[in-house]
């Protein structure tokens, strides 16, 4: 760890020395020549809303003849060499992001061309006066399709561009250490209780308390498979998991280029305090996903779809891929009583089937108001699938609960996986919508109205980081503090623990 | 001479003698090795410069970095980068071994007949590239190949100054004779000798298939035909991928598939898991992507940069496949980072200005054979056998063009399917033949009659099947046996090639198993 930080910061340090090395203007031109053309920054930072609290956020400018560039954000001077990218001080940009907290921030860009320094159209960053919880949990991972090498849980402090290990697997390759993780999990915005898989080597699902962890090993006959996708409840000692039994298949030709299919799933309830695990829903003719409490912990949310195959032959993936475009999820609800822990009738939510739609990872925002959800034209696995986008339904009484897009959000390529921040103003969610292939996090305004504001990516030190990274950011979650629990810690659960096997009552 | 001249003598140094004939075994052993580097061993580098990715980049190394000796597997690659010109890759090669033998020399103060210990640790690293093969760079890290002499050479070098720091003065060695010296260019010759004989015996497939890599990233299907044929009697998997590569975009397929022997040895080479490895992935990228399908292409280079980390290999494939599929901000991200790398220019200049020009990408002749291929239909590639290159086509029902219908037909005369063979001849009824399909027609009108009612051109082909019929009757118990005596006679005949050829079908536990012991949905 003390050798990865070193070389990091030895990596920093060259950066930097070869960065002074290169001329940037320190002060706005006097004289220049308004331009009617925007600039042309990356990421695309005009008309966000950012909370207050962000890191700063740098942009990379290209223009064609241009030898130097100023960005003026208020009173907020950044320069930039000919490579166009401002690395702005976060102590001058938390200043500005103070003074300017609820209202909006004019940005001006200048080039330095050959003819004279010239201004671009400046754009407005709107600053709102919620802040974003402090910390995002990730996962790393190649947006490959059927193999993982190097991949990792990592949680980035949201107003620096800290970014810190939650847990890595074996960088080298070794048949008996090489294992994935996914599905990290938190327990009502709060590090204190979390999850995550850890498959092939080492496997098992590492629950967290505290700085303590241990691995348990959900497994017995009357379930598919491990729990997949988990849900803590807010204030219990329960955990709701899908159990799925998944495949998946590669177009040859097609627009999409992969489909994830579920051929059996159900739902599951842990009980973390007496390690035991039960059937919350379990039918050979529905596939229940997706599980996710409301801020009340009393009703349980997941997407299910009618299966179908009924008898699937041995080859099941196969069998299902054929029907892969009319395999359409809706979102139901069902309810739980916190005294009995038992679960009542189930109740559709979300008819996206009836209008040849599919809906997938339903979350409620924490003042219940209104649900969150990916819909697309079929599946579930929407990152992968180009018509996925953000919608919302407002819960309220009975008739009065409406359906409708976060425009502002969503774009051609596929958004999915999103989550809230603690206080419902800000949502984060990965998006395919730079490049069609790399996932990216947004993060978005979401304001008391239900209206979503137009997203900002996930700012870094180098704004060329998002461009040249070659992994894919999977399943962010907002949490207000950081994970506690150390890193050697997690690495001794995974490699010198057994799995504690989850007793399954009917 | 008394006691007191020879302690006199003992005192002097003797540098001068002693250091020409050392210096002249030492410029021997540069020569030599700098003609091993670049001409014996030149292609097999150059490729394993295509298998590796360096860029000045913190950003794109963080991931190598951060492996155990990170620094030098950083350090290996950008010395690799030489190799994007195999003579000045090779002269690196030599300066590196020359001066670690010059510096082993030195430290170890070695001298006399002992002298010849010191190009020990330079032979001892030919030796390991003869040996490895393949998994010089693939399945494998490709940094170490020089981060491992340029690290011992540094550390020597270090040590050599401060021996001379601590010591003060520099190592005097006594008198040797020339015999010394020519014992030691003698070893040195040996070793050489050895290395290029065990690699031989070894990987005899090495050099031409790395030769024809070499060829097909210039395009030259002339070449990498020729090269195949000098190697005709190799039986290597991965020769015949990229010869069937180079028919197909010289439209031979049809004609000389058969030229070449099609058994397929069993090769020595390990995958990630240290288990033996027929390594069948490793030519499968280029063969699907000439085929047309591009996306199992994407498929198996996504799987190969994420287990073995980004190269200019799959770099490159990733830009031109997504130019083939119109996602042009993809490819720019792609273009970006080949950018980072240097001497990466000529690719550039080619491929990127087709970002966001579809009519540019049609008219390059490589992306426009490649789209010109793709399938008609939509379907998943597990729906084909495996690997998707000629399986794919061996189940291909509708098609595009008649060169899909060629291909496909001559997939199922590869595959011996002569029922799926003759299903697809019927659409070339009227048409002429070429020359393999009228051999596989031959070999089917045998059993079918109605063949020759349909094909009456292959009455002269009946002829010649007979002819081959009663030579190789006596091989039919021993087919292996026979395949190696009639090879010469009949090479390129199909009905050869449906006896004896392609009988063995070695395949050992590798890439497979490998796929699923560490596969899932991610």
């Amino acid at each position: 760890m003390r050798k990865a930080i070193f070389i990091r910061m030895a990596l920093i340090v060259a950066t930097m020395a070869m960065a002074c090395c290169s001329r940037k203007p320190s002060s706005v031109p006097t004289t220049f020549t308004e331009l009617a053309d925007s600039a042309a920054i990356f990421p695309d930072y005009s008309d966000v809303t950012i909370p207050p609290n962000i890191a700063p956020l740098n942009v990379k400018v290209s223009d064609a003849s241009a030898t130097e560039y100023v960005v003026e954000m208020g009173d907020l001077i950044a320069g930039a060499a000919k490579d166009g990218k401002t690395d702005i001080d976060t102590t001058a940009w938390r200043q500005l992001l103070g003074q300017n907290r609820g209202k909006d921030i004019a940005v001006r860009v200048y080039a330095h061309r050959p003819g004279g320094w010239v201004r671009f159209v400046p754009f407005t960053i709107h600053v709102a006066a919620e802040d974003i919880d402090g910390y995002l949990s990730y996962r790393l991972i190649e947006p490959g399709y059927e193999l993982y090498r190097q991949l990792g849980l990592y949680q980035r402090n949201l107003t620096n561009f800290n970014e810190a290990v939650i847990y890595e697997n074996n960088r080298d390759f070794s048949d008996d250490d090489n294992h994935c993780v996914n599905c990290h999990n938190f327990q009502n915005y709060d590090t204190e209780h979390m999850l995550f898989h850890v498959r092939a080597a080492h496997g098992g699902t590492v629950v967290v308390d505290g700085n303590e962890a241990h691995k348990i090993a959900i497994k017995h006959d009357s379930i598919l498979a491990a729990g997949v996708y988990p849900s803590w409840h807010p204030t219990l000692p329960l955990v709701a998991f899908s159990t799925n039994n998944t495949g998946q298949v590669f177009h040859m030709y097609h627009k999409e280029k992969i489909e994830v299919l579920d051929v059996a799933s159900d739902l599951l309830l842990y009980d973390v305090e007496n390690n035991s695990v039960r059937h919350i829903l379990r039918s050979d003719k529905y596939l229940e996903t997706f599980p996710c409490w409301a801020p009340d912990g009393r009703r349980l949310f997941y997407c299910r779809a009618v299966r179908p195959v009924d008898d699937l032959p041995e080859n099941m993936p196969m069998q299902m891929a054929i029907h892969y475009d009319s395999l359409l999820y809706d979102i139901y609800s069902i309810p739980f009583d916190p005294d009995t822990r038992s679960f009542g009738e189930p109740r559709l939510e979300v008819d996206a089937s009836s209008q040849g739609r599919s809906t997938s990872v339903p979350r409620v925002s924490p003042d219940g108001r209104y649900l969150l959800y990916t819909l697309g034209n079929y599946g579930q696995f929407h990152i992968w699938h180009n018509s996925a986008d953000l919608w919302a339904k407002k819960i309220g009484d009975e008739g009065t609960e409406e359906c409708f897009p976060l425009a502002a959000a969503n774009s051609d390529k596929a958004e999915s996986y999103h989550s809230w921040s603690s206080n419902g103003r800000w949502i984060a969610f990965v998006s395919r919508r730079l490049d069609a292939a790399y996932s990216r996090v947004f993060i978005a305004y979401f304001d008391r109205d239900g209206r979503a504001h137009k997203p900002f990516l996930l700012p870094q030190r180098d704004p060329d980081h998002n461009t040249l990274l070659l992994k894919s950011y999977n399943v962010p979650e907002l949490t207000k503090s950081a994970v506690r629990i150390s890193v050697e810690r997690l690495n001794h659960v995974v490699y010198h623990t057994e799995a504690e096997r989850a007793s399954y009552t009917e | 001479m008394n006691k007191k001249q020879h302690k006199e003598a003992a005192r002097r140094p003797h540098t001068s003698k002693v250091g020409s004939f050392g210096g002249v075994t030492l410029l021997f052993f540069f020569l030599l090795a700098w003609l091993w580097a670049s001409w014996w061993m030149g292609d097999v580098f150059r490729v394993a410069y295509e298998r590796s990715f360096f860029a000045p980049d913190a950003t794109l190394m963080h991931w190598l970095v951060q492996k155990q000796m990170g620094w030098m597997l950083v350090a290996g690659r950008a010395l690799l980068t030489l190799w994007r010109w195999p003579l000045a890759g090779g002269l690196l090669v030599a300066l590196l071994l020359t001066a670690a033998s010059w510096l082993t020399g030195r430290c170890l103060r070695l001298s006399g007949c002992l002298l010849w210990l010191r190009y020990v640790p330079a032979t001892g690293w030919l030796m390991w590239t003869s040996h490895v093969g393949l998994n010089l760079y693939y399945m494998a890290e490709p940094g170490r190949i020089l981060g491992v002499p340029a690290l011992y050479v540094a550390a020597l070098a270090l040590l050599a100054f401060a021996l001379r720091l601590f010591t003060g003065k520099p190592h005097s060695r006594p008198a040797a004779s020339w015999r010394w010296a020519v014992g030691e260019a003698l070893f040195v010759v040996l070793c050489f000798g050895l290395c290029v004989w065990h690699q031989q015996a070894r990987h005899p497939y090495l050099r031409p298939l790395t030769r024809m890599q070499v060829q097909l990233l210039h395009d030259d299907f002339a070449g990498m035909s020729a090269t195949a044929h000098e190697n005709a009697d190799l039986c290597n998997r991965h020769v015949a991928g990229y010869y069937a590569i180079a028919l197909a975009r010289t439209g031979q397929l049809a004609d000389r598939l058969f030229d070449i022997r099609l058994d397929f040895d069993t090769i020595s080479a390990r995958d990630y898991h240290g288990w033996s490895s027929q390594c069948l992935n490793y030519h499968v990228v280029d063969c699907d992507y000439h085929a047309g399908l591009y996306r199992a292409a994407r498929h198996y280079v996504m799987e190969d940069m994420t287990m073995a980390g980004p190269s200019l290999f799959s770099l490159k494939y990733l830009a031109k496949i997504a130019l083939l599929d119109g996602d042009w901000v993809l490819a720019r991200k792609y273009f970006h980072i080949i950018r980072k790398a240097p001497f990466e220019g000529p690719f550039l200049r080619r491929f990127e200005p087709m970002a966001g020009h579809p009519e540019l990408v049609q008219a390059d002749p490589e992306l426009a054979a490649v789209l010109g291929m793709a399938p008609p239909l939509h379907t998943f590639e597990q729906f084909h056998l495996k690997p998707a290159f000629l399986g794919y086509y061996a189940n291909l029902k509708v098609f595009k063009t008649k060169e899909a219908l060629i291909w496909s037909t001559m997939a199922c005369l590869y595959a011996k399917r002569m029922p799926d063979f003759l299903q697809r001849c019927g659409q070339l009824i009227g048409s002429s033949l070429p020359r393999s399909i009228a051999e596989g027609l031959a070999i089917a009108a045998v059993k079918e009659p109605g063949v020759l009612k349909a094909f009456p051109q292959l009455e002269m082909q009946m002829d010649f099947l007979d002819g081959f019929v009663r030579d190789s009757q006596p091989y039919m118990q021993d087919r292996e046996a026979g395949a190696d005596v009639l090879f010469e006679r009949y090479k390129g005949y199909y009905p050869y090639y449906y006896f004896f050829g392609n009988i063995r079908n070695a395949r050992k536990p590798g890439d497979d198993e490998q796929r699923q012991n560490n596969a899932g949905v991610n």
